[in-house]
C-alpha cells in the first residue's frame, strides 16, 4: 500500500497531530476544497439521491462538460467569489460516475483549478469517485496520469444477491478486480460499502467490511442504507413494497463493522468512515470542519465565507440541469447559480456542531467561537452549557476543556445530540 | 322626553345559525334608513371576526330605529339582538323578555332546526307575538310550503300571513316591518305608577366608561344623573351616561317605560352587571328597605354558572403573564367566563377556566390565540361533579386532579342534560344508537312531520362534551341539529382514569369517566399515546390506571439509530434545517419524569375520539 507522500501525519499519535495542525493553521491561509460534480451514470442506482442521469458513455460530451466547468472556474475567480485568500488543499470529483469521464477532460479541469487557485505546496489531495464497471487497470492509470491521487471505489457489497438488490451493474469479481487495479495505480484507495440490507446479518456485514480491508485499503466508508424520498427505493418504500432491515440488525451491523475494522487498524474517525491514522479523506474532513469549498459543475454545492466578523457565509448550488448548466456557464455566474443561502455565524456554529460531532475527535467549541468571530458566551450559552452538562452526565458526550465529542458507544445517537446542542 | 309607549315596538329575531338572521337585521337597518347603503359593512350587527367567520352572534347589539309606517305614524323600533348559540340560552331568554314580539326566521331551503325550536319555546314562554318569516326565497332550493308546513307541524304556529323574504335581495322586508307595527303589542307598564324597574339584558366592557349595561325599562323612568341600585348585587351607581344606538350612539337624558337604552355609571366590571338583574331607584330601594318592604325584582333572574371547565396552558411558559392579561381582558367583557390559576406537572403553570359550554370554550380559546397571539394547550373539558364524601360533605369537583381518593368518596353525581335532537327519519337509528352508547335515557321520540323526528334524551353532560356533536353530525350526515339544557344531577359510578409514562402520571390527561367506559378509554388513550410519543433513547412504558390498578400498558421501544449515514457538502443545509426543526419541537416538549412529551402529543391526545 502506498501512502500519500505529502501526508506526514500518519505515524504520529492523533491528538498530538491535531494540536500541531491548529497552531500551524494560525499562520497559513485557510484551506479551500473543490468539489466537481459529474452528473452521469451508466445506470441509476435505486438508493442514490445524488443528481445523476443514466447515459451511454459515448453520448456524453466529455470535452464540452470540461469546458463548462473550466468556464465556471473562471467566472468564480473573476467575480471575486468568497474564496479569496484561501489555499486549495483538496479536489473531489463526485457524481454521478466521474470514472466515466475522459481522463484527458479531467486533466484539463484539474489543470485549470490548480492554475486558478493558489494551492498548498505540500500537494493537493485529488479524489475521483469510481464505479467498478468503469475502472480497470488502464483507466486507473490514466486517472492518475491526469492528476488524480486518490480513488474511491463504489464496491457497496461483496454479496451477489445484495449487489443485485442495490441495482449495481458489477459482480463480486468485478469489484475485487477494480479494487486491485486501483491499488496498483499508486493512488490512495478507499471503498464504499452499504450495510443495513434486508436479510443481512451483522456478522455478514462485518465480514464484507473485513474482506475489503484485507484487500489493503487505507480507507473505507460504510454507510447504513438510507431510504431517500425521490429515489426508486423511496418510492417502493412509500408504497410499502421495499423490504427493510430491522433497526436492531442495522445498529448491530454498525457496531460489528466498527469492531472488525478497528481490529485491522482502521479507525472509526467519522460516523460512516474508517481510515488508517493519517489516511483520512482530507476533502471530507474539510466539510466536517466547516471549511470553505468551491462547488463546480452541474448540481454542485459550494460554500464560502464573506468578509467581516462575526463571520458570515453563503452556500450556493449550481443549476442541476446539465444542458442548462453548460449553457449558463457561457453567460454569467448569476445564471449558473440557482440558489444562494446566506448563513450567519450562529447558523455556521450549528452546522459545525452537527458536523463536528460526527467525528471521533469531536469539535473544539472555544475554537469555533474564535474562528467564527463569536463571543465565547455566544457559543457557551446558558442553555447549551446546561445541555452539555446533561449529556455528559448521561454519558452521551465527553468534554475535555472546550472539546466535546460523542463516545463510540453513543455514536448511533449523534443527530439527537447535535439537535440538543443547536 | 320619553317616547310614547304606544309608538314603541320591541322585538328580536330568532333564527338557527346560518338561517340569515344578521343579513336580515342589516336589511332592516337599511330599509328604515338607519344605515345608508354605503355605510353598510356587511352584517353590521356582528362585530367580531370570529362571529362573522362562524356565522354566529356572541354579543348582542341592540339598536333603535325610526320607522314611518304605512299608517303615517313614526314608530320607534328596538331591534334587540340575541346571542345565537345554545350555550347562551339564559342570555337569550333575558333578551327575549325585553321584547313584546319576535320575528321567527326559518330558512326556506332547510326548514326548522332544533335550535330555532329551543328559542321559539323561550319566546312562547315570554308570551311574545311571533311573526314567522321564510327567508332565502331567492335561492333555487327554496321551498316555502315545506317550511310553512314544518312551522305549523313542529312548532304549532299559524303561518297564515307568514312573510316570504330574502335578506339578501331585501324582498319582503318592508312587509315584515308593517307586521311588526300591526301584530306586536306596544309595551305596557307591568306595575303602573310603581317604582322604577329596568331589566338588564346585556352588558359589555368599555375601556373609557367601565361596564355598560343595556336595559329595558319596564316601569317608571330612568334619568341621567339618577342614583340607581342593582338589586342582585345590591350596589348603587350614578348614571353618568345614557343613550341608544341608531346604530350610532345618541345620548338621552330620560328613558321611559317600554324604552331600551344603554347606561354607564363607573361600574367596575361586567361581573357587577348580572344579566337578568333589575335596576331600580337607589333612594326608593333604601326607603322600601327601611320600611321593611322591598322592591320586587323582575322575574326570571338566575346566576349564570359555568358548566364546563378546562385547563388552559401556554405552550411557551414565558407567555404565562401574557395569558393572564388576556384572560383578564376577556373576562372584563364576559361575565360568564371564570378562571383561576392552575398548575400541572405536565403542562406547567396555567389557568383552570370555566365556560357556559363547549362553544363558549372554543370561542375563548380562539380569541386568545387569534387576538392575543398565544399558543395554548387546552386539557380535556370536564363537567362539574358533585362529590359526596364519606364525612357527609358535598364538594364540587371540576378538575380530575382534585378528585379525592377513593376511600373518601361515598358517591359521585354528574350533571344530566335534556338533549333535543332533530333528525331526518332515515338517520334516527344511528342517532338512537349514539345516544344509547353515550349512556342516554330516552325521554321522547315524536314525528315532527312525516320526514323529521324529534328525539329527546337525558344524557350526561360529560358524554356530550366528549365528541358528541361531531358524532351526531356524522351519524346523521350533517342533518341533525341539537339543543340542550340542564336537567339535574344523578348518581353515577364514576372513576378517575390516569395515564402514566414510566410511572409518572400525566396529570393533564387524567379524566373522570364512567366505570364501564374506563377500560376501553384507557386502552385507547394508551394506544394513541404510543403512536404520538417520539421514540427516545430509552424504552417508555405507557400505562392507564384506575386508582393503583393498571388496566392497560403499551411500550414505546427505545430509539437506537439516530444518525445520518451521509453528511457531505450538498447535505449540510438540509440536515441542519431538519435538526433545527427538531430542536424547535424540543422547546415545545414537556418533561414528565424522565420522558419528554411533545406538545403535539398532548394536543392530539386531547382530541382523541
Amino acid at each position: 500500500m502506498q501512502r500519500n507522500p505529502n501526508d506526514s501525519r500518519g505515524t504520529l499519535p492523533h491528538l498530538t497531530t491535531r494540536t500541531v495542525h491548529v497552531e500551524l493553521r494560525a499562520h497559513v491561509p485557510p484551506p479551500l476544497h473543490a468539489y466537481v460534480h459529474f452528473p452521469w451514470c451508466l445506470e441509476k442506482c435505486p438508493y442514490c439521491d445524488f443528481v445523476s442521469f443514466k447515459t451511454e458513455r459515448a453520448a456524453i460530451d466529455h470535452a464540452g462538460y470540461a469546458d463548462a466547468v473550466i468556464r465556471e472556474i473562471h467566472l468564480r475567480t473573476a467575480a471575486g467569489e468568497p474564496f479569496g485568500g484561501h489555499e486549495l488543499t483538496t479536489v473531489f470529483l463526485g457524481g454521478g460516475t466521474p470514472s466515466l469521464w475522459e481522463p484527458s477532460a479531467i486533466a484539463r479541469v484539474l489543470e485549470a483549478l490548480l492554475a486558478a487557485f493558489p494551492h498548498a505546496a505540500s500537494g493537493v489531495e485529488i479524489t475521483a469517485e469510481c464505479n467498478p464497471t468503469s475502472l480497470d487497470e488502464a483507466r486507473a492509470r490514466d486517472l492518475v496520469a491526469a492528476g488524480v491521487n486518490r480513488l474511491s471505489v463504489g464496491v457497496q457489497s461483496l454479496d451477489a444477491k445484495q449487489l443485485k438488490f442495490l441495482g449495481r451493474l458489477h459482480d463480486i469479481e468485478g469489484a475485487r478486480t477494480s479494487l486491485q487495479a486501483a491499488l496498483r495505480s499508486g493512488a490512495r484507495v478507499s471503498a464504499d460499502l452499504i450495510f443495513g440490507l434486508p436479510d443481512q446479518s451483522p456478522e455478514e456485514a462485518a465480514r464484507h467490511a473485513g474482506e475489503l480491508a484485507d484487500e489493503g485499503l487505507e480507507h473505507l466508508s460504510a454507510y447504513a442504507l438510507t431510504i431517500e424520498p425521490g429515489t426508486r427505493f423511496g418510492e417502493l418504500s412509500r408504497r410499502g413494497k421495499l423490504p427493510i432491515a430491522p433497526e436492531d440488525a442495522t445498529c448491530d451491523a454498525f457496531l460489528a463493522i466498527e469492531a472488525t475494522l478497528g481490529a485491522r487498524g482502521l479507525r472509526h474517525y467519522e460516523v460512516s468512515n474508517y481510515a488508517r491514522p493519517g489516511c483520512e479523506a482530507r476533502h471530507n474532513l474539510g466539510y466536517w470542519h466547516g471549511a470553505a469549498y468551491v462547488g463546480l459543475g452541474c448540481a454542485a454545492y459550494g460554500f464560502g465565507f464573506d468578509e467581516g466578523s462575526p463571520r458570515r457565509g453563503v452556500r450556493y448550488r449550481d443549476d442541476p440541469d446539465p444542458a442548462r448548466y453548460v449553457e449558463a456557464t457561457r453567460h454569467s455566474l448569476a445564471e449558473v447559480t440557482v440558489t444562494r443561502e446566506p448563513l450567519d455565524a450562529e447558523t455556521l456554529l450549528r452546522e459545525r456542531i452537527m458536523l463536528g460531532l460526527r467525528l471521533a475527535d469531536g469539535l473544539d467549541l472555544g475554537a469555533q467561537a474564535r474562528e467564527l468571530g463569536l463571543a465565547r458566551e455566544d457559543v457557551f450559552t446558558a442553555e447549551r452549557t446546561r445541555e452539555v452538562e446533561k449529556l455528559v452526565r448521561e454519558g452521551t458526550l465527553e468534554r475535555e476543556g472546550d472539546v466535546v465529542r460523542i463516545p463510540p458507544a453513543r455514536r448511533l445517537a449523534t443527530d439527537g445530540v447535535a439537535a440538543r446542542l443547536f | 322626553m320619553p317616547t310614547d309607549p304606544t309608538l314603541i315596538r320591541n322585538f328580536s329575531i330568532i333564527a338557527h345559525i346560518d338561517h340569515g338572521k344578521s343579513t336580515l337585521a342589516d336589511r332592516v337597518l337599511q330599509v328604515t334608513g338607519a344605515l345608508q347603503k354605503r355605510e353598510m359593512v356587511e352584517q353590521f350587527l356582528d362585530k367580531m371576526d370570529i362571529e362573522r367567520e362562524r356565522g354566529i352572534t356572541i354579543k348582542a347589539q341592540t339598536v333603535r330605529l325610526r320607522y314611518t309606517a304605512v299608517d303615517g305614524q313614526v314608530y320607534t323600533l328596538h331591534l334587540i339582538d340575541t346571542p345565537g348559540h345554545v350555550d347562551f340560552n339564559y342570555e337569550v331568554s333575558r333578551s327575549l323578555s325585553a321584547c313584546e314580539g319576535a320575528i321567527l326566521v326559518v330558512d326556506s331551503t332547510q326548514g326548522v332546526e332544533a335550535q330555532t325550536l329551543a328559542n321559539v319555546y323561550l319566546a312562547i314562554d315570554q308570551n311574545l307575538e311571533i311573526i314567522p318569516v321564510l327567508n332565502k326565497i331567492d335561492l333555487p332550493s327554496s321551498d316555502i310550503q315545506m317550511a310553512k308546513d314544518q312551522i305549523e307541524q313542529v312548532i304549532g304556529l299559524d303561518t297564515e300571513g307568514a312573510v316570504a323574504c330574502s335578506g339578501k335581495t331585501g324582498v319582503g322586508v318592508p312587509e315584515i316591518l308593517e307586521q311588526i307595527i300591526k301584530k306586536v303589542p306596544h309595551p305596557k307598564e307591568r306595575n303602573p305608577g310603581g317604582p322604577l324597574r329596568a331589566l338588564i339584558f346585556d352588558s359589555w366592557y368599555d375601556s373609557y366608561r367601565g361596564a355598560v349595561v343595556m336595559v329595558r325599562v319596564i316601569d317608571g323612568t330612568l334619568k341621567k344623573g339618577q342614583k340607581v341600585r342593582f338589586l342582585a348585587t345590591g350596589r348603587d351607581y350614578e348614571i353618568t351616561e345614557m343613550g341608544v344606538f341608531t346604530p350610532h350612539p345618541v345620548s338621552l337624558d330620560e328613558v321611559g317605560p317600554g324604552e331600551v337604552a344603554f347606561l354607564a355609571g363607573n361600574i367596575r366590571s361586567v361581573h357587577d352587571t348580572k344579566i337578568g338583574d333589575t335596576i331600580t331607584d337607589a333612594k326608593a330601594a333604601a326607603a322600601a328597605a327601611s320600611a321593611g318592604t322591598k322592591i320586587e325584582p323582575l322575574p326570571g333572574f338566575k346566576e349564570v354558572k359555568p358548566m364546563v371547565f378546562a385547563g388552559i396552558f401556554p405552550t411557551d411558559t414565558a407567555q404565562y403573564p401574557d395569558l393572564r392579561e388576556a384572560l383578564e381582558k376577556l373576562q372584563m367583557n364576559d361575565a360568564a367566563f371564570v378562571f383561576e390559576p392552575d398548575t400541572s406537572e405536565a403542562l406547567g403553570f396555567g389557568f383552570r377556566c370555566g365556560f357556559l359550554g363547549l362553544l363558549h370554550m372554543e370561542i375563548i380559546q380562539e380569541r386568545l390565540e387569534r387576538e392575543y397571539n398565544l399558543d395554548l394547550i387546552t386539557t380535556a373539558p370536564s363537567v362539574v361533579y358533585k362529590v359526596h364524601k364519606t364525612d357527609g360533605t358535598i364538594i364540587d369537583v371540576e378538575n380530575p386532579s382534585k378528585l379525592p381518593s377513593g376511600q373518601f368518596i361515598d358517591h359521585i353525581e354528574e350533571p344530566i342534560f335534556k338533549v333535543t335532537i332533530h333528525v331526518p327519519k332515515d338517520h334516527v337509528g344511528a342517532v338512537l344508537a349514539l345516544c344509547e352508547e353515550r349512556r342516554g335515557v330516552q325521554k321522547a321520540l315524536t314525528y315532527a312531520s312525516s320526514e323529521r323526528v324529534i328525539i329527546t334524551y337525558d344524557l350526561p353532560l360529560g358524554e356530550i362534551l366528549f365528541d358528541f356533536h361531531d358524532k351526531l353530525k356524522s351519524a346523521s350526515r350533517g342533518y341533525a341539529s341539537m339543543d340542550y339544557e340542564l336537567a339535574g344531577y344523578l348518581e353515577s359510578p364514576l372513576v378517575k382514569l390516569d395515564m402514566l409514562v414510566n410511572g409518572d402520571a400525566l396529570d393533564a390527561l387524567s379524566v373522570i369517566v364512567h366505570k364501564d367506559k374506563s377500560y376501553p378509554r384507557g386502552r385507547d388513550l394508551a394506544a394513541k399515546l404510543k403512536e404520538l410519543l417520539p421514540r427516545q433513547q430509552y424504552e417508555i412504558a405507557i400505562q392507564a390506571a384506575i386508582g393503583g390498578k393498571i388496566i392497560s400498558r403499551e411500550t414505546v421501544r427505545a430509539l437506537r439509530k439516530d444518525v445520518t449515514a451521509k453528511c457531505y457538502g450538498g447535505d449540510i443545509s438540509r440536515k441542519r434545517k431538519l435538526l433545527e426543526k427538531q430542536k424547535e419541537g424540543k422547546k415545545r416538549m414537556k418533561q414528565v419524569g424522565s420522558v419528554e412529551i411533545p406538545q403535539d402529543a398532548f394536543m392530539a391526545i386531547l382530541k382523541i375520539d
